[in-house]
């Protein structure tokens, strides 16, 4: 097992669609529970330092989706309140929470999912689909620094040739609208003159081979079929009728019968896999290091 | 990279994925999932139709010049992206519909919504993101006639792709978090939107005004110049 940022992208991939997918479309309480922390676990791992705030917005954003739920469907047997003759009801306040714990799980997921599925790894698993979109995909990402260099520049000269911005918000409106249209201008001139580079080379005139630093290895396939597996697992006992669970009017689902447990079970590896990974690739470094 | 050689598999898959996928998605969205998972349906119908673009653009025969083009105009709305609140996206693939031709103007809307997501959050809404763009600069590209008269007729598609924008990310709202669509939800989180809506009708009016004529007969010029 490696590090679970080094597996190969399309690995990645399925394990995020696969995870976050059954977040979001099985609407089992438990099951969404077991989302909600294998996510928080997988989003510490990879942490970064100015993600502080934005867990306070999820927060926040969780309290919110929870109470929206009660304050517009009225059915649901259980009556806490009223406000304005329309019921409150437990029904639909736990429909509420266990819809934001799903969306609050689903945005953890994607916050780990865009730290690592970097704009490479996505190339790589798309690439082979739609070799043009792609390509231009890599163009446009390469340009984005190159463009924040170029309009450096063109406000550099513009400073040099005397048009200070005054520290008021029209005139440094003013001042960026124009370094953006020069920008356009020259880089869409440069773009003409790399498309003519690219042909002068070859450029559609054969098939496109790609460069790529990454390469499906066995402990991939291993990994890939066990993802595969307990997805199906999963998927079947919400085929059967296992993991359903209904709202209104009453709660009504069996939520710890055996099979249940089992698919609880199944989804709760498939969330910690990243820590399982990363627990056992931190072990070996260790004991190859004691070893020394 | 591992690539499908037989291109005969290629086509297949090409035409065969967006058109067989399309309906079995709806129906596994009905028989799997309970009957009533819309979200599911309208995110697998969202993706798949921008596939299915990519799909046809594949198989043309773009100039190199051209995709260069729009790749410096998608690095080039990602960038204005990075404007806090008053935001050129819809402007630029508007502008770049009615130059360059509706299915660039898609690709611009679509792309952009793809790449800029990797600075500010990929999600389920990045499907419906490009949906979303895409149309705006595909519909500008259909109506490039109009568009280029005069100011008013884009005063108004600017006003209207703002609007056009905070409904279909509002209707993706309500799916994901309600399942089934509900009527005064929807309604609820477009009262809420209100200020971005007008946010994003004001942006789209105001850079559509002030880049129309530098960006449009600069793009003019350049297709002029290189015969593209």
């Amino acid at each position: 097992m490696t590090e679970y940022s080094e597996y190969n992208p399309i690995v990645t991939f399925v394990y995020f669609l696969a995870v976050a997918g059954l977040a979001m479309f099985i609407m089992n309480p438990v099951l969404l529970t077991v989302s909600l922390l294998g996510s928080v676990v997988c989003f510490c791992l990879k942490r970064n330092k100015g993600e502080k705030a934005n867990v306070l917005i999820f927060v926040g954003l969780f309290v919110v989706l929870a109470l929206i739920n009660p304050l517009f469907h009225h059915n649901g047997v259980t009556v806490l309140f009223l406000i304005n003759d329309n019921p409150i009801t437990l029904e639909a306040l736990a429909y509420g929470v266990t819809a934001s714990v799903m969306v609050i799980s689903v945005l953890f997921w994607f916050r780990s999912f865009s730290a690592l599925m970097t704009g490479d790894k996505l190339l790589y698993v798309f690439g082979r689909f739609s070799p043009k979109f792609s390509l231009m995909i890599s163009m446009a990402l390469r340009y984005i620094p190159l463009f924040a260099e170029r309009s450096k520049k063109i406000k550099d000269a513009r400073r040099a040739m005397g048009a200070y911005e005054e520290e008021n918000l029209w005139d440094s409106v003013k001042g960026g609208v124009k370094v953006f249209i020069s920008l356009t201008g020259q880089s869409l001139e440069k773009g003409i003159i790399t498309a003519d580079s690219m042909e002068a080379r070859g450029y559609g005139s054969g098939k496109r081979t790609f460069f790529s630093r990454y390469v499906f290895k066995k402990k991939d396939g291993i990994a890939l079929v066990l993802i595969l597996l307990l997805t199906a697992a999963v998927m079947a006992a919400k085929m059967a009728g296992v993991l359903d669970f209904s709202f209104y009017p009453a709660a009504e689902g069996e939520l710890f019968s055996v099979w249940a447990v089992g698919a609880y079970a199944c989804y709760g590896v498939l969330t910690l896999l990243p820590l399982m990974s990363e627990i056992t690739e931190r072990e070996k470094w260790r004991y190859l290091r004691s070893k020394i | 990279m591992v690539v499908i050689k037989n291109s005969v598999i290629r086509n297949i898959i090409r035409i065969g994925v967006p058109f067989l996928l399309m309906p079995a998605v709806v129906a596994v969205g009905v028989f799997v999932f309970d009957d009533k998972s819309y979200a599911f349906v309208s995110l697998a119908v969202a993706l798949l139709s921008c596939v299915l673009f990519v799909a046809g653009f594949e198989k043309k025969r773009t100039g190199t010049g051209r995709m260069a083009l729009v790749a410096v105009l998608v690095a080039l709305t990602v960038t204005g992206r990075f404007i806090p609140y008053f935001k050129p996206v819809a402007a630029l693939t508007v502008i770049t519909g009615m130059y360059l031709g509706g299915e660039a103007g898609f690709l611009v809307g679509a792309m952009a919504a793809v790449i800029s997501n990797f600075y500010f959050g990929q999600g389920p809404w990045t499907p419906f993101q490009m949906l979303a763009w895409g149309m705006i600069g595909f519909i500008a590209g259909l109506f490039c006639d109009i568009l280029k008269r005069g100011k008013l007729p884009l005063i108004i598609y600017g006003v209207f792709s703002g609007i056009f924008f905070s409904f279909v990310m509002d209707v993706w709202t309500v799916l994901w978090y309600n399942r089934t669509f509900d009527g005064s939800m929807y309604l609820a989180a477009i009262v809420t939107a209100l200020p971005y809506t007008v946010i994003y009708a004001v942006s789209n009016v105001f850079f559509l005004l002030i880049l129309k004529k530098p960006i449009g007969g600069k793009l003019e010029r350049i297709c002029l110049k290189y015969r593209l």
